[in-house]
């Protein structure tokens, strides 16, 4: 098989893998400030499960983004990965994904650093993730090839309609009565 | 339902999701409808849409035939043929059948 043909399958496989393991992530992130998954588990074991999506979403997030590097027709260089809407054939579509990249790496790294910071200042740049997100959703609806399909649609759109719905009865309810 | 069993099916979620994505995108190579088509490096540049006229074949020299010198017999030609989309010159069949 051709090899730029092999990139461009890895670059869409995972593109779509990295973004529901993301939704996995952020869901029980807000499941930890709801009590939305209590029926499922403790918040300690969805603690547990938070903490390790995010060893999942990297090494997808990474070989999404090093296959785009690599794709020819993509014409994506290594800036593209850190300064948004610098594609020239799609500076929006694209862009919201780097975008969405930064904030992303901003969010996990500060998390790995949360002894030495500000609980305050955690926490706030860790409430980004939910801009993070609809950037990212929004970067798949405007780039995504495989988008148009029924199936990878209805998926995309069922976690990112899930992940709404909770992140609005977190901000109107706050944690949900039991 | 304890952690390590939240983490065994969210991996297996996203590695099913992986492999159909993959299976999916190996069956269709190509998506007419996805929002990005960037234009392919290197590839020609897509034709006019008016079409131009191309130059014709030269027919170069035409056999002058001196005074007294005899021709070859009537004996067919070579044949010209042209590639499609070459426009031909609009001249006058070339026959010589005066022989001396």
């Amino acid at each position: 098989m051709d090899p730029q043909l092999v990139v461009w399958l890895v670059a869409r496989a995972t593109g779509v893998a990295a973004y529901i393991a993301l939704c996995l992530a952020i869901l029980s992130g807000v499941a930890l400030r709801t009590s939305v998954l209590d029926f499922l588990a403790t918040n300690r074991a969805l603690r547990s499960l938070h903490d390790f999506m995010t060893w999942i979403w990297i090494p997808l997030g990474i070989a999404h983004v090093t296959a785009l590097l690599l794709d020819r027709t993509a014409q994506i260089g290594p800036l593209d990965l850190v300064v948004p809407f610098q594609v020239s054939y799609a500076p929006v579509a694209i862009g919201l994904g780097t975008l969405s990249l930064d904030i992303v790496v901003v969010v996990t790294v500060t998390s790995w650093l949360r002894r030495g910071l500000d609980d305050r200042l955690w926490r706030w740049l860790h409430r980004t993730s939910y801009v993070a997100f609809v950037l990212l959703f929004l970067h798949g609806l405007l780039s995504g090839t495989d988008f148009s399909s029924p199936l990878i649609s209805s998926l995309s759109w069922s976690a990112a309609l899930g992940i709404g719905l909770l992140a609005v009865a977190r901000i109107a309810f706050g944690r949900l009565p039991e | 339902m304890p952690a390590w069993s939240l983490k065994l099916s969210a991996a297996f979620i996203t590695l099913f999701v992986l492999v159909g994505s993959f299976d999916y995108a190996s069956g269709h190579l190509k998506n007419p409808a996805a929002p990005l088509q960037p234009p392919v490096a290197g590839a020609p540049a897509p034709a006019s849409t008016t079409p131009e006229p191309s130059v014709g074949p030269s027919i170069g020299p035409l056999l002058t035939v001196r005074p007294g010198q005899r021709t070859a017999s009537a004996t067919s030609g070579p044949r010209l043929t042209l590639a499609p989309g070459v426009q031909t010159a609009s001249l006058a069949p070339i026959t010589l059948t005066h022989t001396s």
